[in-house]
């Protein structure tokens, strides 16, 4: 019927990037299962997957009582060894019966959500765009907790090179016509509304992860460059301020790295407008330009007022 | 960083004077939040003037949270756009965020320290010491679980930077009281100690600040009688000897606020629009305030006694 997730993602708390062997270490979260990695264009490591069992309410924007029964599928995940995500998702399917079913019955549908009752999809959706009633579906309590299990690690040194708010993606799939909606609601909470043909496939999943990721890294970036003010301190402080996103940010810029060819047009799409690459861009530029313009006035300094 | 204020006594400035650091640390650059944990009476709103959540907050506060009932996240505020103040509503250039964190309204003291509420204690603190420069935690007055909470949670937070603040007024009540609280039975040592802290680092991490202080020579008191001043000065000479012997004394102090006649009427944010524009309030005061907001994360101050 349709699929529901949210994705938070964060700065890794700890003094520098880690080292691959690192991440396998900090995501091992169930025993006897493996950490996959992929190493090109970027070093991803990703968790096991698991299952989270879930009894609620379902949101609705309507309001009304719509009872879910199932289990929420999530991960957690370091690119580049530097950022951290948490990732939940479920399918939400209509159920055989109108019967709450044993939990072995659930078990047997991983990753799925089974609704008693009547239910619209639309209402459904809209209502998931929404922040979750109190006893309701919360999948971004789950994601939140799958960021905090890799922040806890005790291999981590918990000296991060800046303070930086999780940014959450909450995003929901349906089969249709192909479109895709980003939406930035307040400084931490994005929106996406996807719409695919044929079947959800996981990668869909990926695509939102990647959406979030770069997301962050953007927001992450502005962040930086409004603290540095620049024009509004001393070169040499701005300058300061800058380096932590020359140290740690701006070599992660990857779009599209982890996305399936099928769904690299969405990507595309949201290249063309708002533009993230266009925007990651001129801010990588602006930074450098600023360090540039900085290192000029140093120079200049150090020769002894130059021309004199 | 996690900053922890306490006081011996209710009515020593304690939650005036953090929310006054608090909003000198941002107006200097920093991100920092203020938890308001004096559940039985949360009233950090009304200081920083978001009439909405002045007795605490109808909606999912800390209390709340701590406690389980329904909240993945407490409620948050903004102060720079939800203040009723105008001078307060605009982020100055520069400043970094503010955000509040209240308690719930009627939401009364923790009855108890479950493993699942300091557990959740903890939860709060790793994240929110991810995303400011700052977290102030308003502990409330005298000893209580609250305090008891977050003794513990540091404890399992061994890579989080924290300190005291113990605020106390400057009559010879006040110093005694202090000096129990942190070093008397059952004190913050005490208990820090029971609970895994080291005694001499953990004594390291917590100072003293003086409020409403009256100093002798203040242009306030230029109207006293001889015969008064002379007497004032011989308290105070006596306070300070008082303090020295109970370890509450200079080499201890993290700084003091002088009486300002605005903190004692109203309980509010002294902006810099009060001192240069209304002037009403001392110029002396927003130093004092200013100081302190640096030296809470000066390691030249908080060096080993």
């Amino acid at each position: 019927m349709l699929v529901m997730g949210e994705v938070h993602t964060g700065l890794l708390q700890n003094s520098g990037e880690i080292p691959e062997s690192t991440c396998r270490d900090v995501l091992q979260l169930l025993s006897g299962e493996r950490v996959r990695v992929s190493r090109r264009p970027i070093v991803y490591a990703v968790s096991p997957d698991l299952l989270t069992g879930v009894d609620c309410r379902l949101p609705s924007a309507s309001q009304s009582r719509i009872r879910g029964a199932g289990t929420v599928l999530s991960r957690s995940s370091i690119t580049g060894g530097r950022v951290v995500q948490g990732s939940s998702f479920t399918r939400i399917e209509r159920s055989g019966s109108d019967r709450r079913q044993p939990w072995s019955h659930y078990l047997a549908r991983p990753g799925v959500v089974e609704v008693l009752g009547k239910v619209k999809s639309r209402d459904l959706a809209d209502g998931f765009a929404e922040d979750p009633p109190a006893d309701g579906l919360d999948l971004g309590a789950i994601s939140a907790r799958f960021l905090d299990v890799v922040q806890s690690s005790p291999l981590l040194d918990r000296r991060a090179p800046f303070k930086i708010a999780r940014t959450r993606l909450r995003w929901v799939a349906e089969e249709g016509e192909p479109a895709i909606r980003f939406t930035l609601h307040s400084e931490q909470m994005r929106t996406v509304r996807l719409v695919h043909t044929g079947e959800f496939t996981p990668a869909v999943a990926d695509l939102c992860e990647d959406l979030a990721l770069h997301d962050w890294l953007l927001t992450a970036l502005l962040v930086i460059i409004e603290r540095a003010r620049i024009g509004g301190t001393p070169g040499p402080e701005a300058a300061v301020k800058l380096a932590p996103a020359v140290d740690h940010l701006l070599h992660l810029w990857m779009p599209s790295a982890r996305v399936d060819d099928v769904l690299s047009a969405y990507w595309e799409s949201l290249d063309r407008r708002p533009g993230f690459t266009r925007q990651w861009q001129s801010l990588v530029d602006r930074v450098r330009d600023q360090l540039a313009v900085h290192t000029l006035a140093f120079l200049r300094e150090k020769s002894g007022g130059g021309a004199r | 960083m996690l900053i922890f204020a306490i006081s011996d006594k209710g009515g020593t400035g304690r939650s005036v004077t953090s929310t006054n650091i608090v909003y000198r640390h941002a107006l200097q650059g920093n991100d920092v939040c203020y938890l308001d944990f004096d559940f039985g009476s949360p009233t950090a709103g009304a200081i920083f003037s978001v009439g909405s959540v002045a007795r605490g907050t109808t909606r999912k506060g800390l209390h709340d949270y701590l406690l389980g009932e329904g909240a993945p996240e407490p409620h948050r505020v903004d102060v720079w756009t939800e203040s009723d103040r105008e001078g307060l509503r605009t982020k100055p250039p520069g400043a970094g965020r503010l955000v509040l964190l209240p308690g719930n309204e009627g939401g009364g003291e923790l009855p108890a320290v479950e493993e699942e509420t300091l557990r959740r204690c903890v939860q709060l603190f790793s994240r929110l010491d991810e995303e400011f420069d700052l977290v102030m935690v308003d502990v409330s007055a005298g000893r209580s679980f609250t305090a008891e909470m977050v003794l513990q949670a540091t404890v399992r937070l061994p890579s989080v930077p924290f300190r005291w603040l113990v605020f106390h007024r400057w009559t010879r009540q006040h110093i005694i009281a202090a000096d129990g609280l942190v070093t008397g039975a059952d004190g913050l040592l005490d208990a820090g100690t029971r609970f895994g802290h080291d005694r001499n680092a953990l004594r390291d991490r917590i100072r003293f600040v003086r409020t409403a202080v009256l100093e002798p020579d203040a242009a306030e008191l230029v109207g006293l009688r001889d015969e008064q001043r002379a007497w004032l000065f011989a308290c105070d000479t006596e306070l300070r000897e008082l303090a020295s012997r109970h370890k509450v004394g200079r080499t201890s102090m993290l700084g003091k606020i002088p009486l300002d006649p605005i903190l004692q009427w109203r309980e509010q944010l002294i902006s810099d629009e009060d001192v240069l524009a209304s002037k009403i309030a001392n110029a002396e005061t927003a130093a004092a305030f200013d100081d302190l907001a640096k030296k809470i994360v000066d390691d030249a101050a908080w060096e080993g006694l």
